[in-house]
Protein backbone atom coordinates (compact mmCIF):
# COMPACT_ATOMS: atom_id res chain seq x y z
CA UNK A 1 0.00 0.00 0.00
CA UNK A 2 2.83 2.39 0.87
CA UNK A 3 4.42 1.71 -2.49
CA UNK A 4 1.17 2.50 -4.29
CA UNK A 5 0.83 5.75 -2.37
CA UNK A 6 4.43 6.68 -3.08
CA UNK A 7 3.98 6.01 -6.78
CA UNK A 8 0.79 8.03 -6.79
CA UNK A 9 2.51 11.00 -5.19
CA UNK A 10 5.57 10.76 -7.44
CA UNK A 11 3.43 10.70 -10.56
CA UNK A 12 1.46 13.77 -9.41
CA UNK A 13 4.57 15.58 -8.30
CA UNK A 14 6.07 15.34 -11.74
CA UNK A 15 2.96 16.98 -13.20
CA UNK A 16 2.67 19.43 -10.31
CA UNK A 17 1.61 22.86 -11.40
CA UNK A 18 1.80 25.34 -8.55
CA UNK A 19 1.65 28.61 -10.44
CA UNK A 20 0.66 27.44 -13.93
CA UNK A 21 4.36 27.31 -14.73
CA UNK A 22 3.85 24.37 -17.08
CA UNK A 23 1.15 26.17 -19.01
CA UNK A 24 3.33 28.99 -20.32
CA UNK A 25 2.26 28.28 -23.90
CA UNK A 26 -1.28 29.38 -23.07
CA UNK A 27 -0.28 32.71 -21.65
CA UNK A 28 -2.23 34.66 -24.25
CA UNK A 29 -5.34 33.57 -22.38
CA UNK A 30 -5.68 35.71 -19.23
CA UNK A 31 -7.17 32.74 -17.37
CA UNK A 32 -3.76 31.11 -17.45
CA UNK A 33 -2.10 34.29 -16.29
CA UNK A 34 -3.70 33.73 -12.89
CA UNK A 35 -0.97 31.39 -11.67
CA UNK A 36 2.05 33.62 -12.28
CA UNK A 37 0.00 36.61 -11.20
CA UNK A 38 -0.67 34.85 -7.90
CA UNK A 39 3.02 34.36 -7.29
CA UNK A 40 3.74 37.93 -8.32
CA UNK A 41 1.18 39.38 -5.91
CA UNK A 42 2.48 37.13 -3.18
CA UNK A 43 6.05 38.34 -3.63
CA UNK A 44 4.90 41.97 -3.53
CA UNK A 45 3.00 41.24 -0.31
CA UNK A 46 6.01 39.59 1.31
CA UNK A 47 8.46 42.31 0.34
CA UNK A 48 6.22 45.18 1.42
CA UNK A 49 5.39 43.23 4.57
CA UNK A 50 9.04 43.10 5.53
CA UNK A 51 9.31 46.85 4.98
CA UNK A 52 6.24 47.40 7.17
CA UNK A 53 7.81 45.29 9.92
CA UNK A 54 10.47 47.94 10.30
CA UNK A 55 7.88 50.46 11.45
CA UNK A 56 5.18 48.31 12.96
CA UNK A 57 4.93 47.85 16.71
CA UNK A 58 3.10 44.67 17.81
CA UNK A 59 1.62 45.83 21.10
CA UNK A 60 -1.96 46.51 22.10
CA UNK A 61 -1.11 50.07 23.02
CA UNK A 62 1.19 50.92 20.12
CA UNK A 63 -0.13 48.96 17.16
CA UNK A 64 -2.83 51.32 16.01
CA UNK A 65 -0.66 54.44 16.40
CA UNK A 66 2.20 52.80 14.55
CA UNK A 67 -0.13 52.01 11.64
CA UNK A 68 -1.31 55.61 11.62
CA UNK A 69 2.29 56.75 11.65
CA UNK A 70 3.14 54.48 8.73
CA UNK A 71 0.14 55.78 6.83
CA UNK A 72 0.67 59.50 7.44
CA UNK A 73 4.21 60.26 8.56
CA UNK A 74 6.67 57.69 7.22
CA UNK A 75 7.86 58.73 3.74
CA UNK A 76 5.96 56.64 1.18
CA UNK A 77 4.47 54.66 4.08
CA UNK A 78 1.02 54.95 2.52
CA UNK A 79 2.39 53.36 -0.64
CA UNK A 80 4.02 50.42 1.13
CA UNK A 81 0.93 49.80 3.22
CA UNK A 82 -1.36 50.20 0.21
CA UNK A 83 0.73 47.80 -1.84
CA UNK A 84 0.71 45.29 1.01
CA UNK A 85 -3.05 45.46 1.41
CA UNK A 86 -4.05 45.56 -2.23
CA UNK A 87 -1.52 42.96 -3.33
CA UNK A 88 -2.90 40.70 -0.59
CA UNK A 89 -6.43 41.35 -1.83
CA UNK A 90 -5.23 40.62 -5.35
CA UNK A 91 -3.60 37.45 -4.11
CA UNK A 92 -6.85 36.18 -2.57
CA UNK A 93 -8.80 37.20 -5.66
CA UNK A 94 -6.44 35.40 -8.03
CA UNK A 95 -6.43 32.27 -5.87
CA UNK A 96 -10.23 32.21 -5.88
CA UNK A 97 -10.46 32.82 -9.63
CA UNK A 98 -7.78 30.24 -10.29
CA UNK A 99 -9.59 27.67 -8.16
CA UNK A 100 -12.77 28.32 -10.11
CA UNK A 101 -10.86 27.99 -13.38
CA UNK A 102 -9.37 24.68 -12.25
CA UNK A 103 -12.78 23.54 -11.14
CA UNK A 104 -14.76 24.40 -14.25
CA UNK A 105 -12.07 23.22 -16.65
CA UNK A 106 -11.67 19.96 -14.77
CA UNK A 107 -7.97 20.57 -14.15
CA UNK A 108 -8.23 18.69 -10.87
CA UNK A 109 -8.60 15.41 -12.71
CA UNK A 110 -5.71 13.04 -13.05
CA UNK A 111 -2.86 13.98 -12.89
CA UNK A 112 -3.85 17.34 -11.45
CA UNK A 113 -5.16 16.13 -8.08
CA UNK A 114 -2.16 17.30 -6.09
CA UNK A 115 -2.03 20.67 -7.85
CA UNK A 116 -5.68 21.21 -7.01
CA UNK A 117 -5.27 20.21 -3.37
CA UNK A 118 -2.27 22.47 -2.90
CA UNK A 119 -4.09 25.31 -4.61
CA UNK A 120 -7.05 24.87 -2.32
CA UNK A 121 -4.83 24.62 0.75
CA UNK A 122 -3.20 27.83 -0.46
CA UNK A 123 -6.57 29.58 -0.33
CA UNK A 124 -7.15 28.39 3.25
CA UNK A 125 -3.68 29.50 4.34
CA UNK A 126 -4.08 32.83 2.56
CA UNK A 127 -7.33 33.43 4.42
CA UNK A 128 -5.68 32.53 7.75
CA UNK A 129 -2.86 34.86 6.85
CA UNK A 130 -5.45 37.51 6.05
CA UNK A 131 -7.29 37.22 9.34
CA UNK A 132 -4.10 37.12 11.42
CA UNK A 133 -2.89 40.11 9.42
CA UNK A 134 -5.80 42.35 9.98
CA UNK A 135 -5.82 41.89 13.74
CA UNK A 136 -2.40 43.57 13.68
CA UNK A 137 -4.03 46.91 12.80
CA UNK A 138 -5.81 46.67 16.16
CA UNK A 139 -8.88 48.52 15.00
CA UNK A 140 -12.49 47.77 15.85
CA UNK A 141 -13.08 45.48 12.91
CA UNK A 142 -9.93 43.51 13.60
CA UNK A 143 -10.59 43.09 17.29
CA UNK A 144 -14.13 41.81 16.91
CA UNK A 145 -13.25 39.61 13.97
CA UNK A 146 -10.48 37.94 15.99
CA UNK A 147 -12.78 37.48 18.93
CA UNK A 148 -15.64 35.94 16.97
CA UNK A 149 -13.39 33.74 14.84
CA UNK A 150 -11.65 32.35 17.91
CA UNK A 151 -14.93 31.79 19.74
CA UNK A 152 -16.03 29.44 16.96
CA UNK A 153 -13.70 26.54 17.86
CA UNK A 154 -14.88 26.68 21.49
CA UNK A 155 -18.16 25.17 20.28
CA UNK A 156 -16.33 22.07 19.03
CA UNK A 157 -16.48 21.02 22.68
CA UNK A 158 -20.18 20.30 22.09
CA UNK A 159 -19.46 17.49 19.63
CA UNK A 160 -20.24 14.15 21.26
CA UNK A 161 -17.30 11.86 22.15
CA UNK A 162 -14.40 14.02 20.99
CA UNK A 163 -15.91 17.26 22.30
CA UNK A 164 -15.47 16.72 26.05
CA UNK A 165 -11.72 16.32 25.64
CA UNK A 166 -11.63 20.07 25.16
CA UNK A 167 -9.73 20.31 21.91
CA UNK A 168 -12.00 23.12 20.76
CA UNK A 169 -11.17 25.44 23.63
CA UNK A 170 -7.55 24.33 23.40
CA UNK A 171 -7.38 25.58 19.81
CA UNK A 172 -8.91 28.89 20.86
CA UNK A 173 -6.63 29.27 23.89
CA UNK A 174 -3.47 28.46 21.97
CA UNK A 175 -4.28 31.09 19.34
CA UNK A 176 -5.44 33.66 21.88
CA UNK A 177 -2.58 33.04 24.27
CA UNK A 178 -5.08 33.07 27.13
CA UNK A 179 -8.81 33.32 27.63
CA UNK A 180 -9.11 36.83 26.19
CA UNK A 181 -7.96 38.79 23.16
CA UNK A 182 -4.93 40.73 24.34
CA UNK A 183 -1.22 41.26 24.01
CA UNK A 184 -0.49 37.55 23.75
CA UNK A 185 -2.97 37.30 20.86
CA UNK A 186 -1.35 40.09 18.89
CA UNK A 187 2.11 38.54 19.39
CA UNK A 188 0.96 35.13 18.25
CA UNK A 189 -0.94 36.50 15.28
CA UNK A 190 2.12 38.52 14.27
CA UNK A 191 4.25 35.39 14.35
CA UNK A 192 1.69 33.38 12.39
CA UNK A 193 1.05 36.10 9.85
CA UNK A 194 4.70 36.23 8.92
CA UNK A 195 5.44 32.56 9.55
CA UNK A 196 2.89 31.20 7.08
CA UNK A 197 4.38 33.13 4.18
CA UNK A 198 7.95 32.50 5.27
CA UNK A 199 7.60 28.72 5.53
CA UNK A 200 5.66 28.41 2.28
CA UNK A 201 8.11 30.62 0.45
CA UNK A 202 11.03 28.43 1.52
CA UNK A 203 9.22 25.25 0.49
CA UNK A 204 8.33 26.69 -2.90
CA UNK A 205 11.85 27.95 -3.45
CA UNK A 206 13.12 24.41 -2.80
CA UNK A 207 10.59 23.11 -5.31
CA UNK A 208 11.68 25.56 -7.99
CA UNK A 209 15.35 24.89 -7.34
CA UNK A 210 14.79 21.17 -7.82
CA UNK A 211 12.60 21.35 -10.88
CA UNK A 212 14.44 24.27 -12.48
CA UNK A 213 11.22 25.75 -13.69
CA UNK A 214 10.76 29.41 -14.32
CA UNK A 215 9.21 31.11 -11.31
CA UNK A 216 7.03 33.79 -12.85
CA UNK A 217 5.85 32.88 -16.33
CA UNK A 218 4.74 36.31 -17.20
CA UNK A 219 6.11 38.86 -19.61
CA UNK A 220 7.12 42.28 -18.40
CA UNK A 221 4.01 44.05 -19.71
CA UNK A 222 1.43 42.53 -17.35
CA UNK A 223 3.86 42.80 -14.44
CA UNK A 224 4.24 46.52 -14.97
CA UNK A 225 0.53 46.91 -15.64
CA UNK A 226 -0.50 45.26 -12.39
CA UNK A 227 2.15 47.14 -10.43
CA UNK A 228 0.82 50.42 -11.78
CA UNK A 229 -2.69 49.30 -10.91
CA UNK A 230 -1.68 48.60 -7.31
CA UNK A 231 0.08 51.95 -7.00
CA UNK A 232 -2.88 53.83 -8.45
CA UNK A 233 -5.36 52.08 -6.16
CA UNK A 234 -3.13 52.75 -3.13
CA UNK A 235 -3.08 56.40 -4.08
CA UNK A 236 -6.75 57.04 -4.81
CA UNK A 237 -8.11 54.62 -2.20
CA UNK A 238 -5.62 54.64 0.71
CA UNK A 239 -5.81 51.57 2.95
CA UNK A 240 -8.23 52.29 5.78
CA UNK A 241 -7.30 52.19 9.44
CA UNK A 242 -10.77 52.43 10.98
CA UNK A 243 -11.05 53.18 14.68
CA UNK A 244 -8.83 51.97 17.46
CA UNK A 245 -10.05 48.71 19.02
CA UNK A 246 -12.43 49.31 21.92
CA UNK A 247 -13.09 46.10 23.88
CA UNK A 248 -16.18 47.58 25.52
CA UNK A 249 -18.11 48.55 22.42
CA UNK A 250 -19.07 46.53 19.35
CA UNK A 251 -19.86 48.84 16.45
CA UNK A 252 -23.07 48.45 14.44
CA UNK A 253 -22.98 47.48 11.64
CA UNK A 254 -19.69 45.65 11.63
CA UNK A 255 -18.19 43.94 8.60
CA UNK A 256 -15.14 41.82 7.94
CA UNK A 257 -12.78 41.71 4.97
CA UNK A 258 -14.57 41.13 1.69
CA UNK A 259 -13.62 37.48 1.33
CA UNK A 260 -15.10 36.63 4.73
CA UNK A 261 -18.39 38.44 4.19
CA UNK A 262 -20.29 35.43 2.78
CA UNK A 263 -19.06 33.30 5.66
CA UNK A 264 -20.14 36.02 8.07
CA UNK A 265 -23.69 35.94 6.69
CA UNK A 266 -23.67 32.15 7.00
CA UNK A 267 -22.65 32.43 10.67
CA UNK A 268 -25.72 34.58 11.32
CA UNK A 269 -27.96 31.84 9.98
CA UNK A 270 -26.61 28.80 11.74
CA UNK A 271 -26.19 27.53 15.30
CA UNK A 272 -22.62 28.24 16.43
CA UNK A 273 -21.37 24.67 16.22
CA UNK A 274 -22.27 24.62 12.53
CA UNK A 275 -20.56 27.95 12.05
CA UNK A 276 -17.35 26.00 12.55
CA UNK A 277 -18.33 22.66 11.06
CA UNK A 278 -19.84 24.11 7.86
CA UNK A 279 -16.67 25.77 6.57
CA UNK A 280 -14.71 22.74 7.76
CA UNK A 281 -16.89 20.45 5.67
CA UNK A 282 -16.61 22.85 2.74
CA UNK A 283 -12.82 22.74 2.95
CA UNK A 284 -12.95 18.95 3.24
CA UNK A 285 -15.21 18.74 0.20
CA UNK A 286 -12.93 21.06 -1.74
CA UNK A 287 -9.87 19.00 -0.92
CA UNK A 288 -11.60 15.75 -1.87
CA UNK A 289 -13.28 16.94 -5.08
CA UNK A 290 -10.74 15.14 -7.32
CA UNK A 291 -11.65 11.84 -5.68
CA UNK A 292 -15.40 12.42 -5.45
CA UNK A 293 -15.84 13.38 -9.08
CA UNK A 294 -15.40 10.12 -11.00
CA UNK A 295 -16.87 11.37 -14.28
CA UNK A 296 -14.67 11.06 -17.35
CA UNK A 297 -15.18 14.37 -19.12
CA UNK A 298 -13.29 17.52 -18.36
CA UNK A 299 -15.78 19.95 -19.83
CA UNK A 300 -18.39 21.34 -17.39
CA UNK A 301 -21.39 19.95 -19.27
CA UNK A 302 -19.86 16.48 -19.25
CA UNK A 303 -20.17 16.35 -15.45
CA UNK A 304 -23.45 18.14 -14.71
CA UNK A 305 -23.61 17.48 -10.96
CA UNK A 306 -20.25 18.98 -10.10
CA UNK A 307 -20.83 21.79 -12.55
CA UNK A 308 -24.03 22.74 -10.71
CA UNK A 309 -22.34 22.43 -7.30
CA UNK A 310 -19.57 24.80 -8.39
CA UNK A 311 -22.04 27.23 -9.87
CA UNK A 312 -24.12 27.15 -6.70
CA UNK A 313 -21.06 27.84 -4.53
CA UNK A 314 -20.26 30.86 -6.68
CA UNK A 315 -23.82 32.16 -6.57
CA UNK A 316 -24.11 31.68 -2.80
CA UNK A 317 -20.82 33.51 -2.32
CA UNK A 318 -22.12 36.48 -4.30
CA UNK A 319 -25.64 36.47 -2.84
CA UNK A 320 -24.50 36.18 0.78
CA UNK A 321 -21.95 38.93 0.25
CA UNK A 322 -24.65 41.19 -1.22
CA UNK A 323 -27.09 40.40 1.60
CA UNK A 324 -24.60 41.29 4.30
CA UNK A 325 -23.57 44.50 2.57
CA UNK A 326 -27.19 45.63 2.70
CA UNK A 327 -27.54 44.27 6.26
CA UNK A 328 -30.42 41.96 5.33
CA UNK A 329 -30.77 38.85 7.45
CA UNK A 330 -34.19 37.73 8.55
CA UNK A 331 -33.13 34.77 10.63
CA UNK A 332 -36.64 33.28 10.88
CA UNK A 333 -37.10 33.20 7.12
CA UNK A 334 -33.84 32.97 5.23
CA UNK A 335 -32.23 29.69 6.39
CA UNK A 336 -35.39 27.81 5.42
CA UNK A 337 -35.34 29.33 1.92
CA UNK A 338 -31.62 28.59 1.56
CA UNK A 339 -32.12 24.98 2.63
CA UNK A 340 -35.05 24.41 0.28
CA UNK A 341 -33.25 25.99 -2.67
CA UNK A 342 -30.06 24.02 -1.96
CA UNK A 343 -31.82 20.68 -1.69
CA UNK A 344 -33.95 21.34 -4.78
CA UNK A 345 -30.97 22.41 -6.87
CA UNK A 346 -28.83 19.48 -5.74
CA UNK A 347 -31.68 17.08 -6.49
CA UNK A 348 -32.15 18.61 -9.92
CA UNK A 349 -28.42 18.36 -10.57
CA UNK A 350 -28.49 14.70 -9.59
CA UNK A 351 -31.35 14.03 -11.99
CA UNK A 352 -29.46 15.83 -14.75
CA UNK A 353 -26.36 13.79 -14.03
CA UNK A 354 -28.28 10.50 -14.12
CA UNK A 355 -30.06 11.43 -17.35
CA UNK A 356 -26.79 12.49 -18.92
CA UNK A 357 -25.12 9.23 -17.96
CA UNK A 358 -28.00 7.11 -19.23
CA UNK A 359 -27.89 8.96 -22.53
CA UNK A 360 -24.12 8.47 -22.68
CA UNK A 361 -24.53 4.76 -22.18
CA UNK A 362 -27.27 4.32 -24.76
CA UNK A 363 -25.51 6.51 -27.32
CA UNK A 364 -23.32 4.64 -29.79
CA UNK A 365 -19.73 4.62 -28.53
CA UNK A 366 -17.62 7.20 -30.27
CA UNK A 367 -13.89 7.61 -29.93
CA UNK A 368 -14.34 7.59 -26.16
CA UNK A 369 -13.39 4.36 -24.39
CA UNK A 370 -16.10 2.13 -23.01
CA UNK A 371 -17.71 3.16 -19.73
CA UNK A 372 -15.66 1.82 -16.88
CA UNK A 373 -17.69 0.12 -14.17
CA UNK A 374 -16.90 2.62 -11.41
CA UNK A 375 -17.66 5.55 -13.66
CA UNK A 376 -21.10 4.22 -14.41
CA UNK A 377 -22.00 4.93 -10.78
CA UNK B 1 19.93 -16.09 15.85
CA UNK B 2 16.43 -17.30 16.33
CA UNK B 3 15.54 -20.83 15.31
CA UNK B 4 11.92 -20.23 14.45
CA UNK B 5 10.94 -21.95 11.20
CA UNK B 6 8.77 -19.15 9.81
CA UNK B 7 9.62 -15.81 11.40
CA UNK B 8 6.64 -13.46 11.51
CA UNK B 9 8.80 -10.42 11.19
CA UNK B 10 11.86 -9.97 9.06
CA UNK B 11 15.06 -9.08 10.79
CA UNK B 12 15.36 -5.78 8.97
CA UNK B 13 11.91 -4.55 9.93
CA UNK B 14 12.51 -5.59 13.52
CA UNK B 15 15.69 -3.56 13.56
CA UNK B 16 13.88 -0.65 11.95
CA UNK B 17 11.30 -0.72 14.70
CA UNK B 18 13.98 -1.07 17.35
CA UNK B 19 15.55 2.14 16.09
CA UNK B 20 12.36 3.99 15.31
CA UNK B 21 10.61 3.49 18.65
CA UNK B 22 13.22 5.21 20.86
CA UNK B 23 13.73 7.86 18.20
CA UNK B 24 10.02 8.65 18.21
CA UNK B 25 9.93 8.63 21.99
CA UNK B 26 12.84 11.03 22.05
CA UNK B 27 11.06 13.27 19.56
CA UNK B 28 7.96 13.25 21.74
CA UNK B 29 10.08 14.21 24.73
CA UNK B 30 11.42 17.16 22.76
CA UNK B 31 7.96 18.12 21.55
CA UNK B 32 6.39 18.20 24.99
CA UNK B 33 8.14 21.37 26.18
CA UNK B 34 7.30 22.89 22.79
CA UNK B 35 3.64 22.27 23.52
CA UNK B 36 4.08 23.82 26.93
CA UNK B 37 5.66 26.74 25.16
CA UNK B 38 2.29 27.35 23.58
CA UNK B 39 0.47 27.11 26.88
CA UNK B 40 2.90 27.58 29.75
CA UNK B 41 0.57 27.80 32.72
CA UNK B 42 -0.58 24.18 32.74
CA UNK B 43 1.20 21.17 34.13
CA UNK B 44 3.50 19.01 32.09
CA UNK B 45 1.69 16.75 29.62
CA UNK B 46 -1.61 18.43 30.47
CA UNK B 47 -1.79 20.41 27.26
CA UNK B 48 -5.31 19.18 26.55
CA UNK B 49 -6.63 20.57 29.83
CA UNK B 50 -7.09 24.20 28.95
CA UNK B 51 -8.85 25.68 31.95
CA UNK B 52 -7.07 24.29 35.01
CA UNK B 53 -5.33 27.46 36.12
CA UNK B 54 -7.17 29.83 33.86
CA UNK B 55 -9.96 30.86 36.21
CA UNK B 56 -10.35 34.60 36.14
CA UNK B 57 -10.68 36.76 39.23
CA UNK B 58 -13.01 39.73 39.21
CA UNK B 59 -12.98 42.95 41.18
CA UNK B 60 -16.09 43.73 43.21
CA UNK B 61 -17.57 47.06 42.15
CA UNK B 62 -20.70 49.13 42.54
CA UNK B 63 -22.41 48.70 39.20
CA UNK B 64 -25.23 51.16 39.80
CA UNK B 65 -27.35 52.68 42.51
CA UNK B 66 -31.07 52.20 42.90
CA UNK B 67 -31.52 55.86 41.94
CA UNK B 68 -29.93 55.19 38.55
CA UNK B 69 -32.74 52.86 37.57
CA UNK B 70 -35.91 54.03 39.29
CA UNK B 71 -38.50 53.07 36.65
CA UNK B 72 -39.13 49.81 34.76
CA UNK B 73 -36.92 49.29 31.67
CA UNK B 74 -34.32 51.71 33.00
CA UNK B 75 -30.82 50.41 32.58
CA UNK B 76 -27.24 51.29 33.32
CA UNK B 77 -24.07 50.04 31.66
CA UNK B 78 -21.01 49.32 33.74
CA UNK B 79 -17.62 47.69 33.24
CA UNK B 80 -16.39 44.88 35.44
CA UNK B 81 -12.67 44.11 35.44
CA UNK B 82 -11.51 40.52 35.35
CA UNK B 83 -7.93 39.38 35.65
CA UNK B 84 -7.16 36.57 33.25
CA UNK B 85 -3.99 34.52 33.19
CA UNK B 86 -2.27 35.13 29.89
CA UNK B 87 0.81 33.78 28.24
CA UNK B 88 2.84 36.94 28.25
CA UNK B 89 5.76 37.89 30.49
CA UNK B 90 3.35 39.78 32.77
CA UNK B 91 1.31 36.61 33.12
CA UNK B 92 -2.12 38.19 33.26
CA UNK B 93 -4.39 40.50 31.40
CA UNK B 94 -7.03 42.72 32.94
CA UNK B 95 -10.03 42.30 30.65
CA UNK B 96 -13.01 44.59 30.72
CA UNK B 97 -16.32 42.79 30.94
CA UNK B 98 -19.14 45.11 30.11
CA UNK B 99 -22.42 44.52 31.90
CA UNK B 100 -25.86 46.05 32.14
CA UNK B 101 -28.14 46.47 35.14
CA UNK B 102 -31.79 46.34 34.12
CA UNK B 103 -34.87 47.23 36.13
CA UNK B 104 -37.76 45.01 35.10
CA UNK B 105 -41.45 45.78 35.64
CA UNK B 106 -41.98 42.53 37.55
CA UNK B 107 -39.95 40.00 39.52
CA UNK B 108 -38.28 37.13 37.71
CA UNK B 109 -36.28 34.16 39.01
CA UNK B 110 -32.62 35.05 38.47
CA UNK B 111 -30.59 32.47 36.53
CA UNK B 112 -27.77 32.18 39.08
CA UNK B 113 -27.58 28.41 39.57
CA UNK B 114 -24.06 28.52 38.12
CA UNK B 115 -22.83 30.20 41.31
CA UNK B 116 -22.42 26.78 42.99
CA UNK B 117 -19.82 25.79 40.39
CA UNK B 118 -17.50 28.56 41.56
CA UNK B 119 -18.32 27.91 45.22
CA UNK B 120 -20.55 30.90 45.88
CA UNK B 121 -24.03 31.21 47.26
CA UNK B 122 -26.22 33.72 45.40
CA UNK B 123 -27.65 36.35 47.73
CA UNK B 124 -30.52 37.38 45.49
CA UNK B 125 -32.41 34.71 43.59
CA UNK B 126 -35.61 36.51 42.66
CA UNK B 127 -35.82 40.19 41.88
CA UNK B 128 -36.93 42.84 39.45
CA UNK B 129 -33.30 43.91 39.08
CA UNK B 130 -31.18 41.70 36.87
CA UNK B 131 -27.54 42.13 35.91
CA UNK B 132 -26.40 40.68 32.58
CA UNK B 133 -22.94 40.33 31.16
CA UNK B 134 -23.03 42.16 27.83
CA UNK B 135 -20.70 39.64 26.21
CA UNK B 136 -22.84 37.81 23.71
CA UNK B 137 -22.94 34.08 24.54
CA UNK B 138 -22.74 33.36 20.81
CA UNK B 139 -19.32 34.55 19.62
CA UNK B 140 -18.34 37.14 22.18
CA UNK B 141 -19.32 40.49 20.72
CA UNK B 142 -20.81 43.13 23.01
CA UNK B 143 -24.54 43.31 22.56
CA UNK B 144 -26.63 46.39 23.25
CA UNK B 145 -29.60 47.08 25.45
CA UNK B 146 -32.13 48.61 23.08
CA UNK B 147 -34.84 50.52 24.97
CA UNK B 148 -37.08 50.81 21.90
CA UNK B 149 -37.87 47.53 20.13
CA UNK B 150 -38.42 49.38 16.83
CA UNK B 151 -34.71 50.05 16.71
CA UNK B 152 -34.14 46.30 16.87
CA UNK B 153 -36.42 45.83 13.87
CA UNK B 154 -34.71 48.61 11.94
CA UNK B 155 -31.06 47.99 12.70
CA UNK B 156 -30.68 44.32 13.59
CA UNK B 157 -31.90 42.38 10.58
CA UNK B 158 -35.63 43.02 10.57
CA UNK B 159 -36.84 40.96 13.54
CA UNK B 160 -40.35 41.92 14.65
CA UNK B 161 -41.15 40.76 18.19
CA UNK B 162 -44.60 39.34 19.01
CA UNK B 163 -46.98 41.77 20.74
CA UNK B 164 -46.28 40.40 24.22
CA UNK B 165 -42.59 41.22 23.82
CA UNK B 166 -42.84 44.69 22.33
CA UNK B 167 -40.68 46.29 24.99
CA UNK B 168 -37.00 46.91 25.54
CA UNK B 169 -34.87 44.12 24.06
CA UNK B 170 -31.20 43.25 23.87
CA UNK B 171 -29.58 42.76 20.47
CA UNK B 172 -26.11 41.91 19.21
CA UNK B 173 -24.65 43.82 16.26
CA UNK B 174 -22.42 41.00 15.07
CA UNK B 175 -24.74 38.12 14.23
CA UNK B 176 -28.11 39.60 15.14
CA UNK B 177 -29.02 37.52 18.18
CA UNK B 178 -31.94 39.09 20.03
CA UNK B 179 -32.71 38.51 23.70
CA UNK B 180 -35.70 39.26 25.90
CA UNK B 181 -34.34 40.60 29.22
CA UNK B 182 -37.73 40.17 30.92
CA UNK B 183 -38.81 36.65 30.05
CA UNK B 184 -40.68 35.25 33.05
CA UNK B 185 -39.29 31.73 32.95
CA UNK B 186 -35.86 32.23 31.41
CA UNK B 187 -34.62 35.83 31.65
CA UNK B 188 -32.58 36.67 28.57
CA UNK B 189 -34.38 34.11 26.40
CA UNK B 190 -33.09 34.03 22.82
CA UNK B 191 -35.85 35.36 20.58
CA UNK B 192 -34.00 35.25 17.28
CA UNK B 193 -30.56 34.63 15.89
CA UNK B 194 -27.85 32.04 16.30
CA UNK B 195 -27.14 32.40 20.04
CA UNK B 196 -27.24 29.02 21.81
CA UNK B 197 -28.25 30.29 25.26
CA UNK B 198 -29.29 33.40 27.21
CA UNK B 199 -26.59 35.91 28.15
CA UNK B 200 -24.46 35.19 31.20
CA UNK B 201 -25.39 36.93 34.44
CA UNK B 202 -23.64 38.57 37.37
CA UNK B 203 -24.06 37.80 41.06
CA UNK B 204 -24.99 40.92 42.99
CA UNK B 205 -26.17 42.13 46.35
CA UNK B 206 -27.84 45.34 47.36
CA UNK B 207 -26.27 47.36 50.17
CA UNK B 208 -28.14 50.52 51.00
CA UNK B 209 -28.85 51.92 47.57
CA UNK B 210 -25.79 50.38 45.90
CA UNK B 211 -26.01 47.39 43.59
CA UNK B 212 -22.72 45.61 44.11
CA UNK B 213 -21.66 43.01 41.55
CA UNK B 214 -19.21 40.39 42.74
CA UNK B 215 -18.87 37.60 40.18
CA UNK B 216 -19.70 36.81 36.60
CA UNK B 217 -20.70 33.47 35.19
CA UNK B 218 -17.58 31.84 33.75
CA UNK B 219 -17.32 30.86 30.09
CA UNK B 220 -16.86 32.53 26.74
CA UNK B 221 -13.96 34.63 25.54
CA UNK B 222 -13.63 38.11 26.97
Amino acid sequence: MWEALRDWIRERREKLNLFDETLAARQDNPMFLLGPLLYYFWLITVVTGVVLMIWYEPTTTGAFSSIERIQHEVPLGWLIRGLHKYAADGLILTIILRIYRMYFLGEYKKPGELSWMLGFLGLVLAMISGITGYLLIWNQRAFWAAKTVLSVPVYFDEIPLIGPMGFGSMIAYVFLGGPAVGQATITRFYALHFGISLVLLILIEVFFQRTRRRRINMSLAPMILFMVMLVVISYILPAESGRRADPTRTPLPILSDWYFLALYQYVKYTPPLWAGLGPGLLIGFGMLVPFLDRSRGRRPLERPFFFVVGLMALIYFLVFTTLILFNIAVIERDPFIVMVVTVAVLFGALLWELRYRRRQRSAPPRAAPAVRPHAAG
Amino acid sequence: MDAEPAPRMERRSLLKWAVAAPALAGLAAFASPLLRFLKPNVDKFKIYAPVTNDVARGETIVAATLDDIPRPWDYKYFVFTQKYPQYTPEGFKAANMPGVVVRLPYKVPLPVQWARTIGKEPQVTESDIIVYSRICPHLGCIYNYVPNWREVTAGYGGYVPPDARKHALMACPCHLSIYDPADREMPGRVLSGPAPRPPRTFLYRVEGTSIIVTDVEPGGIA
